[in-house]
């Protein structure tokens, strides 16, 4: 048997309220954070950090020459989570890191690329989630057979027979997905239809809570009006409940940037 | 067997509004003393692949035979290069598509291989080391390789490094798109996007 590992709530660290930046060197631009260019080392971390025009204030300190590690507080009440993106140029492209629940206030962003600006940015989202299915998959690994088969459910689609006239999202559960449904295809393969009644959505969130699981976790990102997905399961999901959360986007944290030092590694 | 995992699956146009137009400034990872070049390149497609501009296809199941929709760069030797681009794998009903390569052709073969198999494992067909905690059908990915022809061969996915690869000597080149490996199979389609190179 494999060991699953996913990409999770990295544990909470523990870090200073308040950060020291005298030592930053950079010039402090609104909505930016400066860096101190100088190599950290483990008894001198580094970090950035900038005044949110947001509720979201996200702070990042370099932990290693090429670790960075990433905290923020804020992001008003009603959040369902928070979205983190990194770019190495100021004007991007930036790509996503991860969605993350809002319990989750802190992130490890390892082994970087050495000698290199990175720049991170967050943003909330929120919206109201359907009911939970609990999904209880069959014992053992995928067959020959099965692992041959058709993947064809895997895809996300759109069904118009599951969308109806949407409602505007609201915190009181207006426009919550309904009728959402788990269908077991294999061992390690489910399907999970929904009725979309969102007219505003930026997305949806499929998310899970394993048996030995304390919380929902975003597991899958899908486009607006998609009104079902396969998903490929892990070891821990034989026993899992998985719900999905219609969302908006919300305000956007600070931009954090800090440079990476010479690489410490072979 | 190999570690399996899966991070957060991402689809379609959620995360689209965070790109835009590249500036010209010179981005490159490992700075110092790149030159931004621009390699020419043929399209391949075999079997059922198709290219449409840099969307790459698998649009049959055939678990044999050569199934590629790819681009290959000009050859290149000596030096360093390096490699940046974004994927998004929009659809995967097969499984253990290679998505980047790094060809020797002086041993007539491929060198390095980063793959994704059912379920968005992205991995390293030789060898078969995990890459990512990071990628996964769906996401958005980025993807840099810096290859030391003669020593190294480093890929870091999403800013991470993940995998440092020995390298000999002699020529290769670069391709990417989708492509069958041995043990896979489509339907596959995957999105390329901001793909640059550089060299010193």
């Amino acid at each position: 048997m494999s060991v699953p590992v996913r990409i999770a709530a990295p544990t909470a660290l523990v870090f200073a309220l308040v950060l020291v930046l005298s030592a930053c060197s950079a010039t402090r631009t609104k909505g930016e954070g400066g860096a101190d260019k100088r190599p950290a080392t483990a008894g001198h971390p580094v970090a950035g950090k900038a005044d949110a025009a947001s509720g979201v204030v996200l702070h990042a300190e370099r932990t290693t020459p090429t670790d960075i590690d990433l905290r923020w507080r804020g992001g008003g009440s009603g959040a369902s989570g928070h979205v983190l993106e990194f770019a190495t140029d100021e004007s991007g492209p930036y790509t996503v890191l991860q969605y993350l629940p809002p319990r989750v206030t802190s992130y490890r962003h390892p082994d970087l690329i050495p000698n290199t600006t990175f720049f991170y940015r967050l943003r909330a989202f929120r919206g109201p989630v359907s009911k939970a299915v609990s999904v209880t998959l069959p014992k053992g690994e995928l067959t020959a057979e099965a692992e041959n088969s058709s993947h064809d459910w895997l895809p996300a689609r759109k069904d118009p027979k599951r969308t109806v006239p949407g409602r505007p999202l609201r915190s009181t559960g207006a426009g919550a997905p309904t009728g959402f449904k788990a269908t077991v295809k294999h061992a390690n393969g489910i399907l999970f239809t929904w009725t979309d009644r969102a007219s505003d959505e930026a997305g949806f969130l499929l998310e899970a809570r394993t048996r030995t699981g304390s919380a929902y976790e975003p597991v899958v990102v899908l486009d607006p009006d998609v009104n079902s997905t396969g998903l490929i399961t892990l070891p821990a999901e034989k026993e899992a409940s998985y719900r999905v959360r219609a969302f908006t986007y919300g305000e956007r944290s600070n931009v954090v940037r800090l440079t990476t030092g010479e690489s410490t590694g072979p | 067997m190999l570690t399996r995992f899966r991070a957060l699956t991402v689809t379609g146009a959620v995360c689209a509004s965070t790109f835009m137009a590249l500036p010209n400034a010179v981005a490159e990872v490992e700075p110092g003393g790149w030159t931004s070049v621009s390699p020419t390149f043929t399209v391949q497609e075999r079997g059922c692949g198709q290219v449409d501009g840099l969307t790459f296809q698998l649009t049959c199941s055939t678990a044999s035979g050569d199934q590629r929709a790819e681009r290959r760069y000009a050859t290149y030797t000596g030096g360093t290069r390096q490699f940046e681009g974004y994927f998004r794998i929009s659809s995967l009903s097969g499984t253990r598509i290679s998505l980047k390569q790094t060809f020797n052709e002086s041993a007539a073969g491929p060198y390095f291989m980063l793959a994704v198999e059912r379920g968005g494992r992205l991995y390293a067909v030789h060898g078969g080391d995990t890459l990512s905690n990071a990628g996964t059908v769906g996401a958005t990915v980025r993807v840099n390789t810096v290859h030391q022809v003669g020593s190294s061969h480093r890929t870091y996915i999403n800013g991470s490094l993940q995998h440092t690869y020995a390298s000999p000597g002699g020529s290769f080149y670069d391709k990417f798109g989708a492509y069958r490996t041995n043990s896979g199979n489509g339907p596959a389609t995957v999105v390329w996007s901001n793909v640059r190179f550089w060299r010193k």
